[in-house]
């Protein structure tokens, strides 16, 4: 089966580009090019969103056309704009997905468009790479981090924990009537697995051996905690937003999430609340996954207006494209000179800058295989907190069905 | 079921009475034949030669799909959690149409009888079906939450039962919290149906019925089931095919956990194609679940052929 | 109704408070989780987690976004369920008129074609759709939502209507034809009359499906002019950052209209529509 070439480009659009042909590189006012963009943002993220391209398109001198689409059922539908060649001129792809997209062939090697991705460090760069090429860059990353009620924290005589064997002290001290020590994020999803990943890389295990001891360790201390009581059963059903709620509630003291639920949390003033980075083994850096929205430049048979798309993401993703996304706190930036501006407005955001600089992507080693073993991880998550299987067992049966797909 | 052209009419009237009855027959056939062949001949025919292929997510940008004969089927029939699937599809769709039958039956012959507010009452018993499956399985997964859930809250206040039911997030209870909803979900689609079919039953035959002495049960064994039974079969080969191909439900309320104890063969399909990439292995579930769904639907084809009484 | 007045009738005369009364319990019950979702909608933090049995501190804040951001899209469901069940029955009644009493050949392999269409995932449908839509330029098209919501409605009504008509009186359209009236004034005058409540049933579900339709909503639109609700109300669902009050708010709002409108339906759907008939 083989798809025929198509262009979505209005006539209109064609002629001016004809125009535009011979033109240098100095933003000429083509005021007749109109250029898709295309996001999963809502709410709050599709307002801050907004301000970036609009600003964007004003630099480059193009008008844009925002398409605000459901995050459900997003990746399907770069599927379909794949396979109709009906792809936006600057698309927004999740971070994790971006091997298995680059892969297809639909979309441009950034840096032959001129977008190097200059000022932000390798790893957070390693984040849209396939292969060794870029073909996404996120403005800002995020990761998660251990909040914390402080005003519980306080009245029991603790610290913010630093230590695994400090976080199940803390967790058991902190679970009474109502109220659960811990919750973490558990789910036959990938949110499961994201939030296993620091568990599992603090205590030195990879995600390309999932039956090595450390991942069996990490998952045993995580069963634990749910065996003991500590981390409401619940948490197998959990996503983080749910986990959000527990915690305003005040079902749970601790938990594991990020930075996006900054403007959930100012909804409830009244509770004091305060991160941390996620407890480690002994106490060394934590190395947690990095998360965040990366975009990209897919391919287009018309080469000048694949020029001007590459202009406006080189902005989108440059020094003010990032600080507009940073600016409800919901992420950092990934230049690191624009990320400390922005961490002077948002204190809270500390653990998690701390946090990426040692964080990994999770793509970075398995690339395209990396779906079949989250999958596979958090197959054997809820293996092992339902009491099933032990750790090893359960990790052993997940290792079994990463060979398929 | 006869033509209506009995064989004295057209011999009467000629060639031109069986033309125009084919003409009619034609007419109002075509607009549906033409619909039904333009808008799934393709996706069946591609779902089903996907099934064969190994498609992947490059297979959407460059249109190549190397067939593989039956490597996915094989796949898939080996894979531990397939069997999982199957047990969980077979007691899921079993259980929940029985259940979701009886109560609309039920409903609807109570429904039956006029009383004050009864239109209003039956038209709110549609709620569950018109929300929207995310929000009712939002609601439904509060409601279910082993802690802060108003279910087992209720269940403790009244002393039902002595420690907190982990209805979603136990391999034993998931099974049931989502037939349970699924079942709440699906009486409406019942309800509505069998009472459309009862309220086609002349009321004449009951009358008559009951002068001859027979009982309400009687009536209801040989009036009522005879007549509702072309409606009862349609209810049930549809409850079939729907609780087969449910999806959405299933991923809002559980997404298949925990520990695979809620995945049924549609959700794996879905898992494989869309989050494996693996769209060749996803098809050939899928085609499965069609294969499964036509054995049903020929027994009913079967039993359809039959004559009422 | 039946015009015989006889005895259980005349009792049958005062009214049953009994079953209004049993009706309003069973309603209750069934209906709890409705009444969770405008608790949770009414709640402050819109969800329900922690929130009390009867909504004492009352947050219309969810009503307020809901009403504010999804009138119009309330407006595009509506017309696109009516548009969708007009021509659903359009093409099934005539359809499943002719499988019902002209039993031919192919009846068979039709039926089985339109229950195999039924099993079809939506996705793959939508998949194969949106290329065809988009060539032809359709996309965010009321007329093109129609179409495509109406391949899960048309199968199911024709098959639904064909199982009612099975039981409509042969020897009633053969005596219309007999007295010279045409294939269609039989079908007209007297099948479509006596199959009002199948036809009704059938509508009512063709305007059930399409209105909580997902897959093609989402695919087959892209910008926000033609937008259903279901879609409408993933404005409130960013990835991570969920706002529930809106959601239960628009599902709740959203509900009432189309109520109304299965309400109206449901009232024409009448007892015994056979029984004057074998007169």
């Amino acid at each position: 089966m083989v798809k025929r070439q198509k262009l979505a480009l209005p006539l209109g659009v064609a002629i001016s580009l004809v125009a535009l042909a011979g033109c240098s590189s100095a933003p000429e006012p083509a005021a007749d090019v109109t250029l898709s963009v295309q996001d999963y943002f809502s709410g709050d993220g599709a307002a801050i969103a907004d301000e970036v391209y609009n600003a964007c398109a004003a630099e480059v001198g193009v008008k844009i056309d925002v398409t605000h689409a459901p995050s459900d059922g997003y990746q399907t539908k770069l599927l379909q704009q794949i396979s109709s060649r009906t792809l936006p001129d600057v698309a927004m792809v999740e971070g994790a997905q971006v091997p298995n997209n680059a892969q297809t062939g639909a979309y441009a090697v950034l840096t032959d468009y001129g977008i190097d991705g200059a000022g932000i460090p390798d790893g957070a760069l390693g984040y849209g790479k396939l292969d060794g090429k870029l073909y996404a860059i996120a403005p800002v990353v995020n990761s998660i981090a251990l909040f914390y009620r402080t005003d519980l924290l306080e009245a029991a005589g603790l610290t913010p924990p630093t230590t695994w064997d400090e976080l199940m002290a803390d967790a058991a001290a902190l679970t009474k009537g109502d109220q659960y020590g811990f919750a973490f994020s558990a789910p036959a999803t990938n949110e499961g697995t994201w939030q296993y990943l620091p568990f599992l890389w603090s205590n030195g295990g990879d995600e390309t051996d999932i039956q090595s001891p450390q991942a069996a360790e990490a998952l045993q201390y995580l069963t634990d905690m749910v065996k003991k009581g500590y981390v409401s059963q619940s948490v197998l059903t959990w996503g983080q937003n749910d986990l959000t709620e527990q915690f305003v509630a005040g079902n749970a003291a601790m938990m594991i999430n990020g930075p996006w639920i900054f403007s959930a949390l100012a909804k409830a003033p009244d509770l004091k609340w305060g991160t941390v980075s996620i407890p480690t083994p002994d106490g060394g850096p934590t190395v947690a996954p990095l998360g965040g929205e990366a975009f990209t430049l897919p391919l287009n048979a018309d080469a000048d207006r694949m020029k001007i798309s590459a202009k406006l993401l080189g902005c989108i993703v440059g020094p003010e494209g990032q600080k507009g996304f940073a600016k409800n706190g919901s992420g950092v930036p990934t230049i690191s000179d624009v990320a400390t501006e922005a961490l002077a407005t948002y204190p809270n955001l500390a653990a998690f800058a701390e946090t990426i600089q040692t964080a990994r992507s999770r793509t970075e080693k398995l690339g395209v295989d990396w779906p079949n073993t989250s999958i596979a991880i958090y197959t054997a998550i809820q293996l092992a907190l339902t009491g099933q299987e032990t750790p090893e067992k359960a990790l052993e049966i997940g290792a079994q069905e990463i060979g398929k797909g | 079921m006869s033509s209506l052209s009995g064989a004295s009419i057209s011999r009467r009237r000629g060639n031109a009475n069986v033309r125009s009855e084919r003409r009619f027959v034609w007419l109002m056939l075509a607009p549906a034949l033409l619909y039904v062949a333009g808008f799934f001949a393709y996706p069946i025919v591609k779902n089903v030669v996907m099934g064969f292929q190994d498609y992947s997510i490059t297979t959407f940008y460059t249109g190549e799909a190397p067939w593989v004969g039956l490597a996915n089927y094989a796949q898939v029939f080996a894979s531990r959690v397939f069997s999982v699937a199957v047990v969980n599809t077979a007691v899921f769709t079993v259980v929940s149409i029985s259940l979701q039958f009886a109560i609309g039956l039920a409903l609807a012959v109570f429904f039956h009888r006029k009383f004050p507010l009864s239109v209003a009452l039956r038209s709110l018993l549609l709620l569950p079906w018109l929300l929207p499956l995310l929000a009712s399985t939002a609601v439904w997964r509060w409601i279910l939450d082993q802690d802060s859930g108003i279910l087992n809250q209720a269940l403790g206040f009244f002393h039902l039962t002595s420690s907190a039911i982990p209805w979603l997030s136990s391999p034993s209870f998931a099974m049931i919290s989502l037939i349970a909803v699924k079942v709440w979900v699906a009486v409406p689609f019942n309800l509505a149906i069998l009472y459309g079919g009862l309220q086609g039953i002349p009321g004449e035959l009951y009358e008559a019925a009951s002068i001859d002495g027979a009982s309400p049960g009687q009536a209801f064994r040989f009036i009522t089931l005879p007549l509702l039974r072309p409606v009862i079969g349609v209810v049930i080969v549809l409850g079939i095919i729907y609780t087969l191909e449910s999806l959405d439900i299933i991923l809002g309320l559980t997404g298949g956990g925990p520990a695979n104890s809620t995945d049924t063969l549609s959700t794996l399909s879905y898992l494989e194609s869309f989050e494996r990439y693996s769209f060749g292995t996803g098809a050939a579930i899928s085609n499965i679940i069609i294969v499964v769904s036509m054995i049903f639907t020929f027994i009913y084809l079967r039993i359809d052929r039959r004559p009422a009484q | 109704m039946s015009t015989i007045v006889s005895a259980a009738s005349r009792r049958a005369r005062r009214p049953r408070y009994l079953s209004t009364a049993f009706g309003i319990l069973v309603v209750v019950i069934m209906l709890f989780p409705v009444y969770w979702m405008v608790n949770a909608s009414l709640q402050r933090g819109g969800s329900a987690i922690g929130s009390t049995l009867i909504p004492i501190n009352l947050s219309w804040s969810g009503y307020e976004a809901a009403l504010r951001e999804q009138g119009q899209n309330l407006v595009t469901s509506i017309i696109v369920s009516a548009g969708t069940v007009a021509f659903t029955l359009l093409i099934s009644v005539p359809a499943a008129y002719i499988l019902a009493k002209f039993v031919r050949r192919g009846t068979s392999i039709f039926i089985l074609a339109l229950l195999v269409a039924q099993m079809v995932p939506g996705i793959v449908l939508a998949n194969a759709l949106y290329s065809v839509y988009s060539s032809l330029g359709i996309l965010n098209s009321i007329p093109g939502l129609i179409l495509a919501d109406a391949s899960r409605c048309i199968p199911f009504s024709i098959i639904l209507l064909r199982a009612f008509m099975l039981a409509l009186p042969s020897e009633l359209l053969e005596a219309a034809r007999i007295d010279g009236a045409s294939h269609f004034r039989a079908f007209r005058s007297i099948a479509l009359p006596l199959s009002q409540n199948a036809i009704i049933t059938a509508g009512l579900f063709s305007f059930l499906f399409t209105w909580g339709d997902f897959i093609f909503a989402v695919t087959l639109t892209t910008t926000a002019d033609v937008r259903p609700i279901t879609l409408g109300i993933y404005n409130y669902l960013a990835a991570q950052q969920q706002e529930w009050g809106p959601v239960m708010a628009t599902s709740v709002i959203a509900a009432l209209p189309a109520m109304i409108i299965l309400m109206a339906a449901q009232r024409y759907i009448t007892a015994g529509s056979l029984s004057g008939a074998l007169k």
